[in-house]
């Protein structure tokens, strides 16, 4: 083709699929209105408190999974977030306030802890701030990752919109506004958005990499109530929308009302319902895993004929068994799976905000273990519970509680007044073996006569004989003591001894004789039972158990270079200075 | 110690080690490259595969710690006597002088200056590799099936080569001791070690790399109770080449020996800390 001609009929061509384009997808809602938020989170009932509790928002009748936010349904769905809004094609949802700063410091007064509020502040430090031309704003997160932003916009008090994060601002927004109808505008700033009655939903263009879907994280889905399901739904087909459920009554649904579910642009899980839908009840799963017992399992053996343990282990699921059985918990044999969520989230919520989920395992793409159903650790004596102590032991215990309490009423004199695991020595025996809320793996590798067990928390690496061999003599006292192993059937028995006492577990003494039994009780599972026998401290010796996972293929442990990068150590320390200065101040 | 006695036979006096002082850098490049001088030990103890089996617990005996190059005798801290001073020692570079680029010099000068506070080991850091290697403490080789972990006494440091996994370039994360990857070639053991983060160093001399630094190193058993070790450094950003240092590394004798706990952390905490102190101590 050459000349004129040529050209002529491309642009045809052009114009001709600019047509079919724009047909493909007519207008074709009228009047949907935002129906609901899904957020994520194991703990719905906890959710729903929260937004009660922080962001002034009302439990709905009989909806123990749902909050009602100034004009707008929060759906919490018990499942288990991969991670914040952020990075997903629904970076947040807003909430204006009357008086925001007040709002802001009533949130900064929270606190972390628990479930608490973080604030992700600005630059400067400051948690809030005026957007040009617009409002005053800032930000905070839930404790399940969803992304906040507080707005002071005294025309739309309450909830005020959904903020997307899109690849192509301008056909995102086509997309919603063909499907869905909403009044194309700006706010006052020209920010571009649509809107449902008095809720706005905008838009900001995103670049760099790939939103991620929204469908494992926090913000699962957004849900838009429509007149006509059936109707749209035939149409959304005809122009190719990726119609992914329905239309139908969803499992377990409250009403009558029936749901589709389509995946919009960068990959945002939308949800189509009529009038009157209200969620579903939260399924019940029954049972957990089969426990697995070492009768019915025989290791493999390594190619010299020792049971293999060998790889990588986390001990990500056992995170949240706690060590003595909850005194609410005395008749229960097992947590649901639902409480187990919970509790391993709350274990989290309890330490560093997010970490695990935020900086690890999203990060590197892991998929999370299932939580423990197991109620506690201690499985003797029978009541889970730690052994009366002994008068020595109550000694004991009562001088280590004086000098927590000296230390926690004055700063640190050095970096002998805080714990041996933060000045990043060690976390003691049995505490390294312990799961925490991230950096869990335990690698085992073995050799002929050799066991070497690594944990990636704070690197500790144990080398276990499994030959007999003499005790390292009385004087020679360490952190982790001496451990001489053997092989009792499939199990690793390791028995140490010749602690330095520096580093007590629950009030053990340096006299503690810890005795542990590794073994794998089905192809992926390896159970860690430890029994700890210190006549000093306690009238009997008690033991406990919990497993560990093998995660060969997903799982690599990172080197945990804690003290070489332990800024902690010295933030705390400059800090307890300039608290002895301020004391000095105020006394003169 | 007991492992001055250690079997090392006539053909690994041949082998080691090689001194070229003065020679140049054509010299330098042949020892480099030439192949293991030993290459079949009658005695060397085999593993279930028919490998060499390396397990064990051993150590560099030497003065490579204080200075890769040759070094004379020196002071130390004044306080310590003759305890602090530094022993003389041959250098276990092959060819003598290790290639730095002319800024690079400067900065192991200025290392040096400061090696007091500055060297990591003083902090009781990660020492890296090849540094781990031939720091004045044991370490113990478990060698499986499918992976090789060296445990060294040393700041609790230890490394896994992974004798079963492809090598993905570049690893996920930098890291002091980086990410090993190792085969057999004959009866030595090869081991590629990337991933550093470039604050190691290879000396209490200040001898150091970036992060760019690509380490090889090479397990040769010279026998039952000696293994001859090689590590040839490539690093285009501080050396003008590749270059390779030797040793003979010695297996403990001792029937009970084992490498002990050794935590340091706590006995570098006044040199970092002790400005910090409510009572300060520097």
């Amino acid at each position: 083709m050459t000349g004129r001609s040529g050209d002529v009929s491309r642009m045809i061509a052009a114009s001709a699929l600019a047509l079919l384009a724009s047909l493909a997808l007519p207008l074709l809602a009228r009047g949907a209105a935002l129906h609901h938020v899904q957020i994520s989170t194991p703990s719905p009932t906890e959710a729903v408190r929260w937004y009660e509790r922080h962001l002034d928002c009302q439990p709905v009748e009989s909806r123990p999974d749902a909050a009602a936010c100034g004009g707008l349904e929060l759906a919490f769905a018990a499942q288990t977030t991969l991670g914040s809004t952020q990075g997903t094609g629904v970076n947040h949802i807003a909430f204006s306030y009357e008086r925001l700063a007040e709002k802001m410091s009533e949130l900064e007064a929270v606190g972390v802890r628990g479930s608490g509020v973080r604030l992700q502040r600005f630059e400067d430090g400051s948690t809030h701030r005026l957007l040009p031309g617009l409002y005053r704003h800032g930000f905070v997160f839930d404790p399940w990752g969803t992304r906040i932003e507080l707005v002071e916009d005294p025309d739309r008090l309450g909830f005020h919109h959904v903020h997307l994060s899109a690849a192509r601002p301008d056909a995102t927004l086509d997309w919603y506004r063909r499907i869905l109808g909403g009044e194309q505008g700006t706010l006052p700033s020209a920010r571009q958005g649509l809107r449902f009655g008095e809720r706005w939903l905008l838009m900001s263009p995103h670049t760099g990499t790939t939103l991620a879907p929204t469908r494992s994280r926090a913000i699962a889905h957004l849900a838009f109530e429509v007149p006509d399901l059936d109707g749209l739904v035939r149409q959304l087909g005809a122009a190719g929308v990726d119609l992914q459920a329905g239309p139908s009554v969803p499992a377990n649904a409250r009403t009558g009302a029936r749901r589709a579910v389509v995946l919009g642009p960068d990959s945002v899980t939308v949800a189509l319902v009529e009038p009157g839908f209200a969620g579903t009840e939260q399924p019940v799963v029954a049972g957990g895993a089969a426990s697995e017992t070492p009768d019915e399992y025989k290791a493999p053996r390594t190619p010299w004929g020792e049971p293999d343990l060998q790889g990588v282990w986390t001990g990500n699921a056992a995170h949240g068994i706690p060590l003595e059985r909850p005194q609410e918990l005395v008749d229960v044999e097992a947590l649901t799976p639902e409480q187990a969520e919970a509790r391993r989230e709350r274990g989290t919520l309890g330490s560093i905000w997010g970490y695990e989920r935020e900086w690890r395992d999203t990060t590197l793409g892991y998929d999370k273990m299932t939580p423990s159903t197991q109620v506690a650790m201690i499985f003797d004596p029978p009541d889970g519970r730690l052994p009366p102590l002994t008068p020595t032991g109550e000694r004991l215990a009562r001088e280590a509680q004086v000098r927590r309490r000296r230390l926690a009423s004055q700063p640190p004199a050095g970096p002998e007044d805080l714990s041996p695991y933060v000045r990043c020595i060690t976390r003691g025996l049995p505490g390294m073996m312990m799961p925490g809320i991230y950096n869990n793996g335990l690698q085992i590798v073995q050799g002929p006569g050799f066991v070497a067990l690594q944990k990636e928390m704070i690197h500790e690496t144990r080398v276990v004989p499994t030959q007999p061999r003499e005790r390292v003599g009385p004087k020679l006292r360490t952190w982790l003591g001496d451990p001489l192993g053997r092989w009792e059937g499939d199990s690793l028995v390791v028995e140490t001894q010749r602690f330095n006492g520096e580093s007590s577990f629950r009030g053990s003494s340096g006299r503690m004789k810890l005795t542990e039994r590794f073994t794998r009780v089905g192809p992926a599972k390896l159970l860690y039972e430890f029994t700890v026998d210190d006549p000093e401290v306690w009238v009997r010796q008690w033991s406990a158990r919990f497993a560990f996972d093998l995660d060969n293929e997903q799982y690599e442990l990172v080197e945990y270079a804690c003290h070489e990068g332990n800024y902690g150590m010295f933030n705390i320390l400059s800090g307890a200075r300039t608290r002895d200065r301020e004391a000095e101040e105020a006394g003169k | 110690m007991v492992a001055g006695r250690a079997q090392f036979g006539p053909g690994c006096r041949r082998a080691w080690p090689v001194r070229v002082a003065g020679a140049g850098l054509l010299l330098a490049a042949l020892v480099w490259t030439a192949p293991p001088l030993v290459a079949q030990e009658p005695s060397v103890p085999r593993s279930f595969d028919g490998r060499p089996d390396l397990n064990g617990v051993w150590q560099a005996i030497g003065t490579a710690h204080w200075n890769l190059e040759d070094h004379p005798a020196a002071p130390g801290h004044p306080d310590l006597g003759a305890i602090g001073a530094v022993p003389p020692g041959q250098g276990v570079v092959v060819g003598g002088e290790i290639p730095y680029v002319k800024a690079a010099l400067e900065q192991r000068a200025a290392n040096f200056e400061n090696r007091m506070a500055a060297d990591p080991e003083a902090k009781c850091f990660l020492p890296g590799v090849p540094r781990a290697t031939y720091l004045p403490y044991p370490f113990q080789i478990i060698q499986g099936d499918s992976k090789i972990m060296i445990v060294y006494g040393f700041a609790e440091a230890n490394r896994t080569i992974h004798m079963d996994k492809e090598n993905p370039e570049p690893p996920p994360l930098d890291s002091w001791m980086g990410r090993s990857h190792g085969r057999w070639e004959g009866d030595t053991l090869v081991v590629d070690a990337i991933g550093f983060n470039g604050e190691a160093w290879l000396d209490r001399a200040g001898n150091f790399a970036s992060s760019n630094l690509r380490v090889q190193e090479r397990y040769t058993p010279l026998g039952r109770n000696a293994i001859e070790y090689e590590a040839t450094l490539t690093d285009a950003t501080v050396f003008t080449r590749p270059w390779t240092i030797r040793m003979p590394l010695y297996r403990r004798l001792e029937p009970n020996a084992r490498v002990l706990e050794f935590k340091c952390v706590e006995f570098a905490e006044d040199l970092m800390y002790g400005h910090l102190r409510r009572r300060p101590t520097r």
